[in-house]
């Protein structure tokens, strides 16, 4: 058996492994949720340990009063008092389970045999009738709360609470938000750490089909001159949030904060004129582009 | 009266033995290499007939009807002539059955990788087929009550109930589900279409686990066990209650499989509630083959027979609380679709049908050849590395399901998807497919072994074709006992058994079916709703054929985290036309519903072509022959026409114009693709898949535009 262990070690340190590695995503929220059960549990566990202790304490409390002799004759006279009351001992899970001893088991046996089987006469468990029962009940409850009583709510109506809900946290949410950006109000940006972010976005995103210079693949060259939908940092900021269904340009409001759209979006200005290898042939119409030459030096800032 | 001499018939016993050791390996052996393919697309072997969308059906229909299946017949055809002392009633029948049988499975191998499918699960094979299975299930069944009516025991055991059981309620299930209209040889469209066709299709799912996996199971647990352990059943009563009880609410539960789907929500909540009743009568059975062990824990120790036995019923008892606990809507709303219910029924299947069926033959086979045993330790060595296999299987299964169900639904604190791209969450669970795969691995080297355990254990022994046997031959009389069970009666009548155990079952399935099936208002239709056109029509048979439906569902739930991701949740009445639905029971892949217009046609062909050049990291199959195999469109006519009859409203003479509206649409297809530098050709099948996915959930879509323009 012992090599066996030992691989069953293995596989589940195997199985173990992928998670360890990817497990630091925890948010800080989730990670209070883990202390707050521990919390719980540790809790649990003191409270059966401090009751052990008191039990513990009351015995030799009592001893000490009434004197070691005095104490023992007193358990004794109890135990004896108990054993008169007492009918012969019966196990505590053969009664839980209706079991028969095995002794008596001649007398429920049935007297006809199948191929040499036979058939004892036991009652159905008590425990399995009230689990029987129970689920019974469960089920009329279920459909007298779902379709009767109407108290649980139905698909449809447990859809509209969920995104009011969601509805009623986004604006919370965005009235203390700083991303608030959207193609009316978005500004070119320069600075590295917003290009890095877009450039990310981008790899993740729109290299697929634009390919990984931005040359166009499948959708059309971002780094020349020509445009289909306009170059502005507007234009692109629109074209990526809603989609040119039409065309295959996907709709990214649903995947994409606002403020990772206007990141990619400054990314693309920012490739413009890199002439990369293999480039897509142009789309579009020319457009001058009025920010090239003088782009914002600061950072965006939102104003409303 | 003198006792009477007569036969059994091993021989029979052990050819469908043979069959379902054989089948089991095959069948296990497409098993692992599904499992391969879903971390590993390379395994899907570069061509058509292997890929995943094909072969997973042949897995599941292997080791289902094909070991399983076999498994049943020799426990059934061993233990019956048995407990009513007779032989089976006609050597040629018994031949028939089982050569038949063995035909199905081979057309089902044949026909499955060659895309010939109705895409209902568990029921893929076409209508052909459908007939052959229907008549071998009447010829077994005519074996089975020839030979209860010719036997020498007034009574029938428990095993028979479950037995007579399983023979109606497949036949009626089998039947219902197999309504299809052909249009050649091997092409059908179910009669039924969207939601109507869900309901009959996962009533006969949910049953085929309760009526094929189940019953006949516990039948032979109820035969096999106390010979083993050679103990008395525990207890008559509860061999009653819960016979009657497990086939009277199981037949209910079929809709737990559709729980936030566009089924009428009366019918889901009907599953869940009889869902959780099942958990007793279920329990029943395992109960009472544990405490008929009772006094025999010490055999348990060394006997491996009755340690597979355990084992299998433990298994079965977890899984039967597990399921009412999935068909629970909250838990169902996490679970459903993900790897969390493959690994449900792994522990049933590899458990229960599994162990059960080991233990079967390594009691049975040294039997019929009057021998001992090959080998001791092998069996035990199966034993081990099959649990452990289940336990390598099940347990990254369980832990795959909860993160990718949870990662699904995450949000982040803008209110956003935090996993937007689905990818990322397959990408996550890849490592737990990789530890399916060797749990799966170990599993089937136990089987390999035991094949040959078994084996030398025949070439050691020498066959009793025919068991000498004897036994009184009936009164023609019953006098009734007193003192007798009132159950006793039903006992000595098969016929009426039969016929109340055909009521029982079909009270459920009326209730269930019939609304859903006759009132329209169960259906509102969607005036914008249109059919398909010619070529999205043939698209949708490529899709079937492909077998996209295994892994990519088409119904979005009504659930924030879906609708954000999908779009729009469904509704009854996109379905009308869709003959047969294709919602799915798994996402391996993103749901399609809403898919039309949110890729352009280039995306698609080159996706089909090679996923990873738009979807890195992907692990769906290559699709390449696509993009040069010619559109057959002299089926486009009959298609069209059998729809009609189905009461998809083209107009009449529709067929005989609707290749031109195909090839017109073809062209504007392979134009617009020209545009991006694809040249191909208008009609390759590519061009149809791709019109099709571009419909898909359109017709909602613009709906909602005009309702928003007003």
């Amino acid at each position: 058996m012992k090599p066996l262990k030992a691989i069953l070690l293995f596989f589940i340190l195997l199985a173990v492994q992928p998670v360890l590695a990817e497990d630091q995503s925890l948010t800080s929220a989730q990670l209070m949720n883990y202390w707050g059960y521990g919390a719980i549990m540790l809790m649990l566990v003191l409270f059966l340990v401090v009751l052990l202790v008191l039990l513990r304490t009351f015995k030799v409390l009592t001893m000490a009063i009434m004197g070691r002799k005095a104490y023992v004759d007193m358990l004794a006279e109890e135990k004896a008092l108990k054993m008169k009351d007492k009918k012969p001992k019966v196990n505590v899970v053969e009664k839980l389970l209706s079991l028969k001893p095995l002794s008596e088991e001649k007398s429920i046996l049935i007297e006809h045999d199948y191929d040499g089987i036979q058939e004892l006469d036991n009652p159905t468990p008590a425990w399995f009738m009230v689990l029987f029962y129970s689920t019974i009940v469960f089920a009329v409850a279920y459909l007298l709360i779902y379709h009767v009583f109407g108290i649980g709510q139905l698909q449809n109506a447990e859809y509209a609470t969920e995104m009011n809900i969601a509805a009623k946290e986004r604006t919370l949410y965005l009235a203390k938000a700083a991303n608030r950006v959207d193609e009316s109000n978005v500004k070119l940006s320069t600075d590295a750490a917003v290009l890095s972010a877009g450039e990310a976005v981008f790899k993740q995103t729109c290299a697929p089909c634009h390919g990984d210079h931005a040359q166009g693949v499948v959708g059309p060259n971002l780094t020349d001159d020509y445009w289909l939908h306009g170059g502005k940092i507007g234009d692109i900021f629109k074209t990526i949030k809603y989609g040119i269904t039409a065309k295959g340009m996907p709709t990214w409001e649903k995947q994409l904060t606002p403020k990772q759209i206007a990141d990619v979006s400054s990314y693309i200005k920012s490739l413009h004129g890199s002439n990369p290898a293999n480039a897509k042939e142009a789309q579009g119409t020319k457009e001058v582009d009025d920010a090239a030459g003088a782009p914002e030096k600061t950072a965006m800032v939102i104003k409303k | 009266m003198q006792p009477e001499k007569f036969y059994y018939d091993n021989k029979i016993v052990r050819n469908f033995g043979i069959a379902t050791v054989i089948w089991g390996i095959i069948g296990m052996t497409v098993g692992l290499i599904v499992a391969i393919q879903l971390f590993h697309p390379a395994a899907n072997m570069g061509n058509q007939y292997t890929t995943f969308g094909r072969i997973r059906p042949l897995h599941t229909n292997a080791v289902i009807f094909a070991f399983v299946g076999n498994a049943i017949f020799m426990g059934v055809y061993y233990s019956l002539q048995r407990l009513l002392k007779t032989r089976m009633f006609s050597d040629i029948l018994s031949s028939i059955h089982f050569w038949g049988w063995q035909l199905i499975i081979v057309s089902a191998v044949i026909t499955l990788p060659l895309g010939l499918t109705t895409s209902h699960e568990y029921a893929e094979l076409e209508w052909p087929i459908d007939i052959a299975i229907t008549l071998i299930w009447v010829v077994f069944g005519i074996n089975m009550f020839g030979t209860i009516f010719k036997r020498r025991e007034r009574h029938l055991y428990v095993a028979i109930w479950f037995y007579i059981a399983t023979f109606v309620t497949i036949a009626v299930l089998h039947i219902v589900n197999s309504f299809e209209l052909p249009i050649s040889a091997f092409k059908s469209y179910y009669v039924y279409a969207g939601v109507q066709d869900a309901l009959v299709q996962w009533w006969y799912g949910h049953n085929a686990v309760a009526f094929f996996l189940t019953t006949p199971y516990l039948g032979m647990m109820y035969y096999f066990l106390p010979k083993m352990a050679n103990r008395p059943i525990y207890s008559y009563k509860l061999s009653i209650l819960h016979f009657w009880a497990l086939i009277f609410i199981y037949i209910w539960a079929g809709p737990h499989h559709l729980l936030y789907t566009t089924l009428p929500e009366w019918a889901q909540s009907l599953g869940v509630a009889f869902s959780v009743m099942l958990i007793a009568p279920s329990w029943g059975g395992m109960i009472n083959g544990l405490l008929t062990l009772r006094g025999a824990w010490d055999k348990v120790r060394d006997d491996v027979v009755l340690k597979f036995m355990v084992v299998g019923l433990t298994a079965y008892g977890m899984a039967t609380f597990e399921g009412p606990l999935l068909s629970l809507k909250q838990v169902n709303a996490i679970g459903h679709f993900t790897d969390w219910i493959i690994a449900h029924v792994h522990v049933g299947a590899l458990g229960w049908n599994g162990f059960l069926t080991f233990a079967i033959l390594y009691w049975l086979i040294p039997r019929i050849y009057k021998t001992e045993l090959y080998s001791k330790k092998m069996a035990a060595f199966h034993f081990w590395i099959g649990t452990l296999g289940i336990l390598f299987y099940a347990v990254p299964m369980y832990w795959s399901g909860f993160t990718q169900g949870l990662m699904l639904k995450e949000f982040n604190v803008e209110g956003m998807l935090k996993y937007p791209n689905f990818l990322e969450t397959t990408m996550r669970i890849l490592p737990m497919h990789v530890m399916r795969s060797i749990g799966g691995g170990m599993y089937l080297l136990g089987v390999i072994v035991m094949a040959y355990n078994l084996c030398r254990t025949a070439l050691r022994g020498k066959l009793v074709a025919n068991e000498a046997a004897e036994a009184m031959p009936l009164e023609p009389v019953y006098v009734k006992q007193t003192g007798d069970h009132w159950h006793r009666l039903l006992e000595r009548k098969p016929i009426q058994l039969m016929i109340v155990s055909l009521l029982v079952i079909l009270v459920g399935t009326f209730v269930e079916l019939m609304p859903t099936l006759t009132i329209s208002s169960n259906i509102p239709t969607i005036a914008s709703v249109k059919p398909y056109t010619p070529l999205e029509l043939q698209g949708r048979d490529i899709y079937i054929r492909e077998g996209c439906v295994n892994c990519h569902s088409q119904t979005v739930r009504p659930f924030r985290s879906e609708t954000e991701r999908y779009g729009e949740y469904s509704k009854a009445g996109e379905f009308v036309y869709d003959h047969p639905f294709l919602w799915g029971s798994k996402r391996t892949g993103p749901d399609l519903q809403r898919e039309g217009g949110k890729y352009g046609n280039a995306w698609h062909y080159n996706h089909l072509m090679d996923p990873r050049l738009m979807s890195p990291g992907s692990i769906m199959p290559n699709y390449d022959w696509l993009l040069n195999q010619t559109l057959d469109t002299t089926t486009t006519a009959s298609k069209i026409n059998a729809m009609r009859s189905l009461g998809v409203p083209y107009a009449i003479g529709y067929d005989k114009i609707a290749n031109r509206d195909l090839d017109k649409q073809a062209k504007a297809i392979a134009d617009n693709l020209g545009k991006d530098h694809i040249k191909v050709k208008s009609d390759k099948e590519i061009v149809a898949i791709i019109a099709y996915l571009q419909r898909l959930g359109t017709d909602i879509k613009a709906n909602k535009t005009v309702s928003s323009n007003k």
